[in-house]
């Protein structure tokens, strides 16, 4: 395994079908990875010269009338916008001139602390969608790493029985650990948690527990420490919350 | 010809008219065929062509060219409006499709019948797919005309979802040779 998926990946994008988990990740891979946009810009410039290859066909006069009529007119609507605006101001500046200072003063600081309030709270889900973004770009990136070392595997996990529509990926090296991903998993119910086990000689080991956003999905980490010797099986039940050393409840996804 | 397409943009974006007449010279003839192969209306293919040139306009600005060639520009654009307008347009006629299947059953063939039809389809069908094999034009018709998605894809023609990413990126090698001067 190398980077050799995510250049596939690049072309079905580049195409605009790219969907789902293959969509996300390569979303993910993509802010980060020059190849990948280089990748996608001539894929893309391949298809729009492809396209414009097509035997070439006048449009009816009337859409160029069309548009530049509406070109003309909202450079002249431009101009009569800003003469109006000019001229209003004109007429506040008059006007406040009759007004004391300091209830133009109150009025305006109002507004600007309004204004203050509203820009602090944009910047704050900025920040916050940007950490979360950040996070998860790590996350893949940590998953590549692990997928540059040969002796990494990609293991599929299928959904069970209430959750048979769900679907999981286990990237995992006995060595360095794991990264699962899971989509298509209902949310667990209140006072439960999802648990991951790896099972070796039919010994269940907890690997950590885990929850799903609102659309299913889940990306889940396992430290190097979890993995000691080789695993033959991974499965997620759906467990009390807080956790338990052996597996209790339902399995939802397992491998073979 | 001369000015290239890049600098017609930006000239465009400081407001020159003149330039924004030039640019729609220039690819409107080559990006309405694009456009009503996917749409497959005069009428829809004429408004759709006159969004994505007035958006051209209006978004010259943040044209970079480090980003993309203005020929990918224009017709990532057009894509994504006309497959909008075949949504639009499906989600309008699902609840007349009953009413027109049963108005039009019957009804008499037209002359040069479902013939002329196909041979205005293969004009607007751009020439370098001609020299794709026909199950890798299936699948880039697939993907960009009709704007299916991979999954979709896989199902409509009964394939691996593996195979079809991959037979996406093969179709993409080849029509990458097919427009690459010799
Ligand atoms: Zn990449």
């Amino acid at each position: 395994m190398s980077h050799e998926p995510f250049e596939t990946l690049a072309a079905v994008y580049a195409a605009g079908a790219l969907d789902g988990d293959d969509l996300v990740q390569f979303e993910a891979h993509l802010p980060g990875c020059a190849e990948c946009q280089a990748a996608v810009r001539e894929a893309q410039d391949t298809l729009a010269r492809a396209m414009l290859s097509a035997r070439p066909q006048t449009p009816l006069p009337a859409v160029r009338e069309a548009l530049v009529r509406r070109v003309e007119r909202t450079r002249g609507a431009g101009r009569r916008a800003w003469l109006t605006w000019a001229a209003a101001t004109a007429v506040v500046a008059a006007v406040a001139a009759g007004f004391t200072a300091t209830w133009v003063a109150v009025r305006y600081e109002a507004r600007l602390g309004q204004m203050a309030r509203e820009t602090a709270a944009v910047k704050e889900r900025l920040t916050r969608n940007e950490a979360a973004l950040q996070e998860q770009v790590a996350l893949y990136r940590g998953a590549v790493e692990l997928l540059r070392d040969p002796a990494t595997r990609v293991v599929d996990l299928r959904g069970q029985g209430t959750a048979a529509s769900a679907s999981g990926r286990m990237i995992w090296n006995d060595a360095g650990g794991g990264h699962l991903f899971v989509a298509g998993l209902p949310p667990a119910p209140a006072g439960k948690t999802y648990a991951l086990w790896t099972i070796s000689g039919g010994t269940p080991r907890a690997a950590g527990l885990f929850g799903v956003d609102a659309s299913g999905r889940s990306a889940h980490r396992i430290a190097p420490e979890v993995a000691r010797g080789a695993v033959g099986v991974f499965a997620v039940t759906l467990e009390p919350e807080g956790g338990t050393p052996a597996p209790t409840g339902p399995i939802v996804l397992a491998s073979k | 010809m001369g000015t290239p397409g890049g600098d017609l943009i930006r000239v465009m974006a400081a407001g020159d008219r003149d330039a924004f007449a030039r640019f729609y010279d220039r690819y409107a003839p080559f990006v309405f065929p694009f456009v009503l192969r996917i749409v497959r209306d005069r009428a829809d293919a004429a408004d759709v062509l006159q969004d994505v040139f007035w958006e051209a306009w209006r978004g010259a600005a943040a044209y970079d060219s480090a980003r993309g060639t203005p020929e990918a520009w224009i017709i990532t654009r057009a894509r994504t409006r006309a497959i909008d307008r075949v949504r639009a347009v499906r989600r309008r006629g699902e609840t007349f499709v009953a009413a027109v299947d049963e108005a039009t059953v019957g009804a008499p063939t037209p002359p040069g019948g479902d013939a002329a039809v196909r041979a205005e389809e293969r004009q607007l069908v751009a020439s370098a797919l001609a020299q794709l094999s026909e199950a890798q034009r299936e699948i880039i018709e697939l993907a960009y005309y009709s704007g299916l998605t991979q999954r979709e894809i896989a199902e409509r023609l009964a394939q691996p979802l593996g195979t079809v990413k991959t037979r996406i990126r093969l179709a993409l090698a080849r029509l990458r040779e097919a427009v690459t001067p010799t």
